[in-house]
């Protein structure tokens, strides 16, 4: 296949794999959280509720798309779309098996790192676009936590990336095969927890997930700077939030748990089911980020942005200069 | 910043709730029991032989605060009265009870219908009696008049 | 229906409304009392959101004014009314016995309390008692409504900070609450069971089981909800300090209750001015220290422990008897006035009844504590983030519906 062809299919199958996971997930979601609220989530539509989802996509789609009357009209039109196309872009370099990816990036990680800085700007087109006070309030928020938790966010990627010694997705889950002492998988949750817990908070925070969701604070701005859409337009700031959780948890799991290696097992073995691996880690990893959306109350928005710029900050880079250091002693004494 | 242990804790609590399973009752497939006292829709009552037992004394409709209760009464020379009408405005009751504890013949009592939604508007008002005679007062009366009796008692005869 | 009764007009207070000529500020926002300025001849203009009255966490439907400089807020304001029933009018054309289910739905979280006030202030007239029995089954059920109080207004709580966990269990223990009052009183939530002299019915049989089971597993259900939301570092970070209403300030604004109480003022309507049984009951009244949410808190969780005590104990120590005195069929008390309170969960709820001598009294009027409560918020507020005023208020427990009656 020539090289065009190959990524207009790389293209459309991410297009594909994050549609299929936005409907995966507000299913999933829907009944995790009912069962954690001693509930069944969705149950009649379908056999247990499967169709729900389906459902839910017609409707918004036969919506009606009304704008508020003293909107900036292009601005409100054009925010989903700055929303939504990043986090299509961020899938680009994920790692699903030694050979299968949409698109070979040798700077994966970064990419997707850059790729998730767009969306603050279309928070904030979104916010300020709806002529509504309480959104601009949500949009002037989400920004201000976004922007603020992208430095730990990185800070807590480039521990591991050190330790990889690349960027590209692919390397960092090679680098993380084999075992200590035959027992603990090299994966590296183990080395670098520090990074691992820094990388874990700082994603909630881009996630605009509970605990730090003032954004979308259900209590208090109903639902923040997506106050005044409706229809499809909802349906892309939906879309992307759920597919953002997609692109963290593939982050996290290729960069601390081993990506698509199964422990203990040589990687050529596995390679057939490999992207079956990579995603039913990802699924975790996402199941646990639900976990504490359905317990865990939200932090006040000043209390959040100090947390970030004294707390976080200051601890991403003792992190890096003792893992520098602890590489650079290895190094020296063989 | 010692943020971890509570949180954790909370989270684990979150999680022996999922385990333990949930507690939905899966309406309209099951339904739970309701308590011999409940009150729902005013419902009449009949004696043994099937006729009512009400006397058309219109205790009911002065105790009932909203006075949702009409009574249509005719009353004939010999005195015997015949009850054209017993309406009951379904749509406004607050099911109190008052009514029924007025009532002292034991013509009426508090059912155990709650699944009165509709959206027909005719069906808000609803006939308890309509072109019966009144059953005649000089029977036994239940209990003294100082007391309001029970609705939570059994009711004699059938429902 | 007896006729309505029309009262005139009274005289109008010296000051209220405004002398000849006099210029009146038209074009203030509705409520408050300034109109926002600029900072520092920037034109930084202060927002005027309105909170309310469709807002997934205002307690019912209450609206406030809140003048914001970016998140923090300069100055709010409480517009009331939207719940109005006019039920305190519509009380002088209802006979006494018809009024116990208007005065049910004023604070519909805690209607045994109500009725109860009520009760006590036609009971006062008329010159009875109620026999002990009545006494002892009007406590036990006020002291279940109080469980079921405290835990919505946990669950909201939880709600109000993000978290949606608690609702849920707590509406899992309110379930078996509401099934023991549906049990004894027929209804869940608008009772009609606390009468005049005494009450409606007596306890069935199957309510001591129901009863018994869910004290015995409340207590495991309690320290979950400690372990979601008091162990919560989040939450100890967000209401710690927040929101202080010291003594003064509280008395001054003739609060009541948790909130009263959370500022160090021992102040319980059940060991002040006790009525019924709670003399003979061993029960402690927490108190807090600063007044800042996290005693309010505090306070209401250590309420529902004592709570729990206290209905094992009533349950075991019913004494025998009758559930009514003897009370005619339609009550006219003699010409006199009687006010009469309560502690509800929200506070003291006092109904204070002017009696003409026929069968629908002539005045009632209830004092709810929950408006005294609220009336703070112009005091307190002015100075916290938005995150807080949810967090205020949440932890001030009122009800929408005797607030505005």
């Amino acid at each position: 296949m020539s090289d065009p062809g190959r990524d207009i299919v790389g293209a459309l199958a991410a297009l594909a794999l994050m549609l299929t996971n936005g409907v995966v997930l507000i299913y999933m979601l829907r009944k995790v959280l009912g069962r954690f609220h001693l509930r069944l989530g969705p149950m009649r539509v379908g056999w247990r509720g499967l169709l729900q989802t389906p459902m839910d996509v017609v409707k918004l789609l036969t919506k009606e798309d009304f704008e508020p009357a003293m909107t900036d009209k292009w601005v409100f039109r054009l925010a989903p779309l700055v929303v939504f196309v990043p986090s299509f872009a961020a899938y680009l370099p994920l790692a699903f098996s030694p050979t299968l990816r949409f698109a070979g990036l040798e700077t994966g990680a970064l990419f997707i790192l850059t790729a998730l800085a767009i969306i603050p700007v279309g928070v904030l087109m979104a916010g300020w676009a709806s002529n509504s006070k309480w959104s601009l309030l949500g949009g002037m928020r989400a920004t201000a936590q976004q922007i603020a938790y992208e430095v730990p966010l990185l800070l807590a990627l480039v521990g591991p990336v050190m330790l990889a010694g690349s960027l590209d997705m692919t390397e960092i889950v090679l680098s993380q095969q084999g075992a200590w002492l035959g027992v603990l998988p090299r994966w590296y949750v183990i080395p670098q927890f520090g990074a691992f817990v820094l990388f874990f908070i700082a994603a909630l925070a881009e996630l605009n997930q509970t605990p730090f969701d003032m954004s979308v604070a259900e209590s208090e701005l109903v639902e923040g700077f997506a106050n005044e859409y409706s229809g499809m337009k909802f349906a892309f700031f939906f879309l992307a939030e759920f597919s953002n959780s997609f692109i963290i948890a593939a982050l996290m799991v290729t960069l601390f748990f081993g990506g698509w290696l199964v422990p203990f097992v040589d990687p050529g073995l596995t390679a057939p089911i490999a992207p079956v691996v990579f995603l039913v880690k990802v699924y975790l990893v996402i199941f646990v980020l639900m976990w504490i959306r359905a317990t865990l109350p939200r932090i006040r928005i000043d209390q959040l942005l100090a947390f970030g710029w004294k707390g976080m900050i200051p601890f991403g880079l003792l992190w890096i200069l003792s893992t520098g250091l602890v590489m650079k002693l290895a190094e020296v004494t063989g | 910043m010692a943020y971890g242990l509570g949180l954790l804790k909370g989270m684990g609590v979150a999680f022996r709730n999922l385990v333990r399973g949930p507690i939905t009752v899966q309406y309209p497939d099951e339904r739970l029991a309701l308590p011999q006292r409940a009150r729902w829709a005013v419902i009449p009552l009949w004696d043994g032989s099937g006729a009512t037992r009400c006397t058309a004394c219109t205790n009911c409709v002065r105790a009932c605060p909203d006075g949702i209760l009409d009574l249509r009464v005719t009353t004939r020379e010999d005195k015997t009265k015949h009850i054209d009408a017993f309406d009951y405005e379904i749509g406004a009751c607050m099911m109190c009870g008052l009514c029924v504890e007025a009532c002292p013949f034991d013509a009426i009592a508090m059912g155990q219908d709650y699944e009165l939604a509709t959206s027909d508007v005719e069906r808000m008002t609803v006939s308890l009696l309509s072109d019966v005679d009144a059953a005649s007062a000089r029977r036994e009366k239940p209990a003294s008049e100082a007391v309001a009796p029970a609705p939570g008692d059994a009711p004699a005869g059938e429902a | 229906m007896p006729e309505r009764r029309s009262h005139s007009m009274p005289e109008a207070l010296p000051g209220s409304i405004p002398a000849e000529g006099a210029v009146v500020a038209s074009r203030l926002p509705v409520g408050l009392r300034r109109v926002p300025r600029g900072v520092d001849e920037l034109a930084t203009e202060h927002l005027v959101v309105n909170m309310g009255p469709q807002h997934p966490s205002t307690h019912g439907v209450l609206h406030i004014l809140l003048e914001l400089d970016g998140e923090e807020v300069i100055a709010a304001e409480a517009s009331l009314g939207y719940l109005h029933r006019g039920i305190e009018k519509l009380a002088e054309s209802r006979r006494y016995n018809q009024i116990t289910t208007l005065v049910d739905r004023a604070d519909y979280a805690s209607g045994i309390h109500s009725e109860w006030a009520y009760a006590l202030a036609v009971e006062e007239l008329l010159g009875i008692e109620a026999p002990p029995k009545a006494q002892w089954i009007r406590a036990l059920m006020g002291e279940i409504n109080r469980l079921a109080s405290h835990l919505l207004w946990y669950g909201t709580f939880g709600l109000d900070s993000g978290a949606m966990g608690p609702f849920l269990y707590c509406m899992r223990d309110r379930e078996a609450l509401l099934d023991i009052l549906e049990t004894v009183t027929g209804q869940r939530m608008m009772f009609n069971y606390v009468r005049p002299g005494g009450v409606a019915m007596d306890l069935p049989p199957e309510a001591e089981p129901m009863i018994r089971k869910f004290v015995a597993g409340f207590p495991r259900a309690l320290s979950e909800f400690h372990d979601l939301i008091t162990g919560n570092e989040i939450i100890q970070a967000r209401i710690k300090g927040i929101g202080t209403i010291d003594a003064q300030t509280a008395l001054a604004f003739g609060m009541t209750g948790g909130c009263l109480r959370g500022a160090g003022v021992p102040w319980d309507v059940r060991t002040a001015k006790p009525y019924g049984p709670y003399q003979q009951l061993d029960f402690s009244v927490p108190l807090g220290t600063v007044g800042d949410t996290w005693d309010r808190y505090m306070v209401r969780m250590e309420e529902m422990e004592q709570s729990l005590r206290m209905v094992g104990q009533l349950l075991e120590g019913i004494p025998e008897g009758e559930h009514m005195a003897k009370v005619p069929k339609v009550l006219r008390p003699p010409a006199g006035e009687a006010y009469a309170c309560v502690e509800s969960p929200r506070g003291e709820l006092g109904i204070h009844l002017v009696s003409d001598g026929s069968d629908t009294p002539a005045r009632m009027r209830m004092r709810s504590p929950a408006l005294y409560n609220l009336s703070v918020i112009d005091e307190v507020l002015p100075g916290c983030l938005i995150a807080d005023v949810v967090v205020i208020v949440g932890s001030l427990d009122i009800v929408l519906g005797e607030i505005d009656r």
